[in-house]
């Protein structure tokens, strides 16, 4: 323990933090104590308000004016940092220890070029001119490994993709050889794949500089494969820390237990089988393409040619009774496009066959087609009305489709189906958790008893564990109306899980559809098998 | 920035003048004015008066009129004053200089003031200065032109006798002179779009201040100051380029009471004069000239803007 | 309601925006019942008196009651200002509304023309009609509502587009609405507050302009108490007391601070996520 403590690089000790607020002390970090030693990573696992970010906020000495540290010390290479001044602050950031932010899209100021930004630091720090700086920034693009590093550098962030700027944002932190550097979901902003490909050259990086690297993450399956120990973080106090081995095969509090158990893991599959396949599918879907945008005026003036962008092309698929069907895709693959099509949201070619029905527009979709389908979005924030109360939201279906009549009664069925107490009836939305959002809109769609379900990346904005919970309610929903759903994600880990068949979308086009339990055949598609490469399954057992 | 997108914005100007002239037209029309009658006195004769309407076209339908008017406007021709007999254009033009200066000077010292104050505001939120800012900018946006500029005649020229009450010097007649007369009528014009602007501008920097690249840039180890000159003044003095190309409407608003009030020979005061006497081819012309300054001003800030700010796409 | 005075009550801004918009109104209500004197009663051998326990805030030119006069004007100013304010947000919307909901070439042309319309100042907009169908409060009125109209359409046509791209509306139309409910229940409580508040900042506006127009000679005419109008007599004579130049303006002024307070109190208030 004396030895440790004397190699970490961070040490964080019985630190606290509270928050003074309108409404008292909120109480952000309770007694942590981590350290780091050279060469480590520690995961520091937590779901939304657990303090995770505000501990990275502490060590970078970055507080707000209403924070206040009650006890404790953070200590980085044996000085403590509450005694520092904020000259000798803002000379050890950037220089001892950095950061690595979660959105490179708004992390880089979007006026200044990558090369300055990244140049900057190099100026401040190692006292080198602009020109050394510069060419000394190139040659450090080239090491995170872009392929134009000179061409890079004069780029303006919104020249550059995601995983590009994240690139050059990593570059900027480990430009002065820090001692530590703090990532703060650093891949959660970007597509399956380029998040990949960003946290093997953090591995790759970190091995070759031995940097001491806190890691902050939701995402304990990511934690998993990267961090060689793991600290749990809830309501602003530690779990439990351990080896990554130690914190997944036998865990030792139920928190641990509890959030190992809520990360998707494709071998302990949710559904049984397959569904069998009716001579006709509930619907199916034939060559629907959608085009956004029309022609600009003045185009159509001077005849220039105007390029309409493609969101869907010729997409065909099939959904039966009481099957779940996934969709997966990075953004902009089309999966969406594909809901508000079959919703009447986007107008489409092609058409769509309905329990026999053909549609080929918004004008075929009538009282019966809309009772049948129902679309549940992502963010429940936007979706449910912030001037309705949650009564009014759900009696909406009712009057539409069903009877009317003994409106609170049902509604307050409805909210018990979900799992909500009737109360909540009278509440507006925003007195209302995330999850219980989503329960609403949850119950919402299903107030009709609809045959199909379309869930638009329902559970992406949520935590693992109420993730799992709103995954539960929807499977026994399902099995209760033997309704279909055509699921929406891009978490393949999770689709794996519930779903019978998997369509695989890229840039507007279907690649292929498997069936769930065959997606990882060799015999699937190039895409199919880089995305799947991409997200292998978490650490640990398949309880 | 393509050239589809200066030619598109190009074109609204062209749509907005004939849009105005069609408003000035069809006010004008329907003012009860009849020009021969002003032209020629009540006591003139019919026969005269008819002869004079014919020659003038005012006997043609509305839309030939209309058509003539635009024609002639299209050659440089703004007509003649009912008032003075004299052709409208060169007068409206040479006033017009008069209150560009006015307008500019309001400008520059609305800038000089208006971008500190906001900043001071933004870096110190919450704090004193902060609020005293926002107090005087409160009031600034709540005192109509008319009212500072006649309680700064009051005060400062009445009172104190430190500077002139009302009157106009060309600055190339007597430069000292000129800008003693320019001064209150500078001030009086710039109060609200200073109240106006220093809000706008610490609006937007208190949220450029709390962006992740503003504290991405802290977290290199940059200091307070070059966060602020480097990464978020640009950020945040961007949108103020619109800001005031958009409040240039509100002042060449101010600056009709203003030259009124200070008696300053320029557009705003020969437009009150030809409201006044119903002098239609004056206020046909003078109406015209502030749209169309209005509109070249907005174009300019916007092909501004898109070239200081390369993130937009234009088509 | 209750509550939500509270939650105006909040904040610095709209306690005192509140406090004085009150002020004001009663002020509109009960003018002419608390006002001490007759505004128009002149009294030639008590001219240019200063503020004593007969006269509160001191006589005028002619030895009339300025804070009678204050009094009586507050009905002629503030409430043609939020009656012309009103018109005009009530043009505007629909205007707006309509541009949203067609879309295409037609918003297109609508908000194109509107800028055009915009290029021409306000308080030039409001002269020209002012003269045109001439210098009475209620053209006055009648001009502001006008010069006010394309502002508000094009704020309305934005709150509504952005509106009209959330998914509550999205829901709705996957649902099946009629687009009468989706107007009117979905999209209209949303619209609807953005809109009130920009309304209340214009009211501080509107006021000005009113006084501006009456200054000008073109809006109130003597021996109106319009507070505008007073200034601008009070011109010839204010180096003999200031005080008949100063009290129409303060008065001018608290109006358009309150208003503008409110506005900004509003603007929390009714945010329903705060």
């Amino acid at each position: 323990m004396t030895d440790n403590t004397k190699n970490a690089v961070l040490d964080v000790r019985n630190y606290s933090l509270d928050y003074k607020t309108a409404n008292g002390t909120f109480h952000a970090l309770k007694d942590i104590s981590l350290e780091i030693a050279r060469g480590e990573i520690l995961g520091l696992v937590g779901e939304s308000g657990s303090g995770k970010t505000s501990l990275a906020w502490s060590i970078m000495r970055y507080l707000p004016g209403n924070a206040r540290e009650t006890s404790g010390k953070i200590l980085l290479s044996g000085e403590d940092l509450a005694q520092k001044s904020s000259s000798e602050i803002e000379n050890m950031r950037g220089k001892r220890i950095s950061m690595v932010f979660q959105d490179p899209s708004t992390s880089l100021n979007p006026t200044l070029s990558l090369g300055s930004q990244l140049s900057e630091v190099l100026v401040r720090h190692r006292g080198l001119t602009r020109k050394q700086a510069w060419s000394e920034g190139e040659a450090m693009l080239a090491r995170v490994g872009l392929k134009t590093p000179a061409a890079m550098m004069h780029r303006m962030p919104h020249e550059a993709s995601g995983g590009e700027k994240q690139r050059v944002v990593i570059a900027t932190a480990f430009a002065c050889n820090p001692e530590c550097i703090i990532f703060d979901e650093p891949t959660t902003a970007l597509d399956v794949i380029t998040s990949r490909q960003i946290l093997d050259l953090f591995v790759e990086l970190q091995a070759e500089t031995g940097v001491a690297s806190l890691y902050i993450s939701h995402d304990l399956a990511l934690v998993s494969r990267t961090a060689g120990r793991v600290a749990v973080i809830r309501r602003g106090e530690l779990v439990e820390q351990g080896s990554v081995g130690e914190i997944f095969t036998t865990p030792r509090q139920d928190y641990t237990r509890e959030l190992i158990a809520a990360v998707p893991d494709p071998r302990r599959r949710l559904v049984a089988g397959q569904v069998p396949t009716d001579a006709q599918p509930l619907v199916r879907v034939e060559d629907v393409s959608v085009h956004y945008g029309r022609k600009p005026f003045l185009a159509a003036l001077t005849g220039r040619k105007h390029e309409r962008v493609t969101g869907n092309r010729a997409v065909s698929l099939s959904v039966n009774q009481g099957e779940i069907l996934g969709i997966v895709g990075e953004s902009g693959s089309g999966k969406s496009t594909l809901a508000k099509a079959m919703t009447g949201l986007n107008p489409f070619e092609g058409k769509i066959w309905f329990d026999g029905r053909p549609i080929t527009g918004l004008k075929d979709m009538n009282t019966v087609y809309r009772k049948d389908v129902q679309i549940i979005f992502q963010h429940p924030d936007a979706s449910l009305n912030p001037r309705q109360r949650i009564g009014e939201i759900l009696s909406r279906p009712l009057k539409l489709y069903g009877d009317a009549a003994n409106l609170d009664q049902q509604i307050g069925d409805m909210l018990e189906q979900v799992r909500l107490p009737r109360t909540h009836a009278s509440r507006y939305p925003h007195q209302l958790s995330g999850g219980e959002k989503q329960r609403v809109a949850i119950a919402r769609a299903f107030a009709s008893r609809p045959k199909l379900v379309i869930c638009d990346e329902i559970t992406s904005a949520l935590d693992v564990s109420v993730q799992a919970s709103i995954v539960q309610l929807l499977l026994e929903l399902q099995k209760a109306g033997n309704t279909a759903y055509l699921f929406i994600t891009h978490d393949l880990n999770l689709i794996r899980q519930i779903a019978h068949r998997i369509a695989v979308m890229y840039r507007g086009d279907l690649i292929e559809i498997a069936p769930a339990d065959q997606i990882d055949s060799p015999q699937r598609a190039d895409y199919t098998r880089r995305l799947l490469d991409a997200v292998p399954p978490p650490v640990g057992s398949a309880a | 920035m393509s050239p589809n997108y200066i030619l598109k914005r190009l074109m609204m100007i062209v749509y907005t003048l004939f849009v105005v002239s069609l408003i000035v037209f069809a006010i004008t029309q329907v003012l009860p004015a009849d020009a021969a009658v002003m032209m020629l006195g009540e006591n003139a004769t019919d026969e005269a008066l008819n002869a004079l309407r014919q020659s003038m076209g005012l006997d043609a339908p509305i839309w030939a009129q209309y058509g003539h008017w635009l024609g002639s406007l299209l050659q440089g021709d703004f007509g003649t004053s009912l008032r003075t007999g004299q052709p409208v254009g060169p007068i409206m033009f040479e006033a017009l200089g008069r209150s560009l200066l006015l307008a500019v000077l309001s400008i520059g010292l609305m800038l000089v003031l208006a971008i500190p104050l906001g900043i001071i505001a933004a870096i110190r939120r919450g704090k004193v200065a902060d609020m005293v800012v926002s107090l005087v900018s409160y009031a600034g946006v709540s005192l109509p032109e008319f009212v500072t500029a006649t309680l700064a005649v009051l005060f400062f020229a009445d009172l104190m006798k430190w500077l002139p009450p009302t009157g106009y010097v060309p600055l190339t007649e007597n430069f000292v002179d000129g800008i003693r007369y320019l001064v209150l009528p500078v001030c009086v014009i710039s109060i609200i779009l200073i109240a106006h602007v220093s809000r706008m501008v610490r609006s937007e920097l208190v949220d450029v201040l709390h962006t992740d690249y503003i504290r991405a840039a802290r977290m290199k180890g940059l200091s307070g100051g070059t966060v602020l000159r480097r990464h978020a003044l640009r950020n945040a003095l961007l949108p103020t380029i619109t800001i005031v190309a958009l409040d240039v409407g509100y002042l060449l608003g101010g600056v009709i009471v203003v030259e009124e009030i200070f008696a300053i020979p320029g557009i705003g005061r020969q437009l009150i004069v030809a409201i006044q006497a119903r002098d239609l081819p004056a206020i046909q012309a003078g109406v015209l000239i502030m749209a169309a300054t209005y509109s070249i001003v907005n174009f300019v800030a916007d092909i501004l803007y898109a070239w200081l700010d390369k993130r937009i796409q234009y088509d | 309601m209750i509550e939500f005075l509270k939650r105006l009550l909040r904040t610095p801004q709209g306690a005192i925006g509140v406090t004085l918009v009150a002020l004001v109104l009663v002020a509109v209500v009960l003018g002419p019942t608390l006002a001490p004197h007759d505004p128009e009663a002149l009294s030639p051998l008590a001219r240019y008196k200063g503020p004593s326990t007969a006269f509160w805030l001191g006589t005028d030119q002619y030895g009339r009651d300025i804070f009678s006069r204050l009094l009586i004007g507050a009905r002629a100013t503030v409430t043609m200002a939020v009656f012309a304010t009103i018109v005009g947000t009530l043009i505007g919307a629909i205007v707006g509304t309509a541009s949203a909901f067609m879309g295409g070439r037609a918003d297109e042309f609508i908000m194109r023309t509107i800028d055009a319309v915009m290029s021409i100042p306000s308080l030039l907009f409001a002269l020209l009609i002012v003269n045109l169908l001439g210098s009475s409060t209620i053209n006055a009125l009648v001009a502001v509502a006008i010069a006010f109209a394309p502002g508000m359409a094009r704020i309305t046509r934005s709150v509504a587009l952005a509106v009209r791209k959330q998914d509550y509306v999205n829901a709705a139309i996957a649902r099946g609405e009629g687009s009468s409910y989706i107007v009117m229940r979905e999209m209209l409580p949303n619209v609807i507050a953005p809109i009130v508040v920009e309304m209340t900042i214009r009211v501080s506006f509107a006021v000005m302009l009113f006084a501006t127009l009456s200054f000008l000679g073109l809006g109130a005419q003597p021996p109106a108490a319009e507070w505008g109008l007073m200034v601008s007599e009070a011109r010839r004579y204010m180096h003999l007391s200031a005080g008949i130049l100063i009290w129409p303006s303060a008065a001018i002024a608290i109006v358009a601070v309150g208003f503008n307070l409110l506005g900004d109190g509003l603007r929390d208030a009714l945010n329903p996520r705060t």
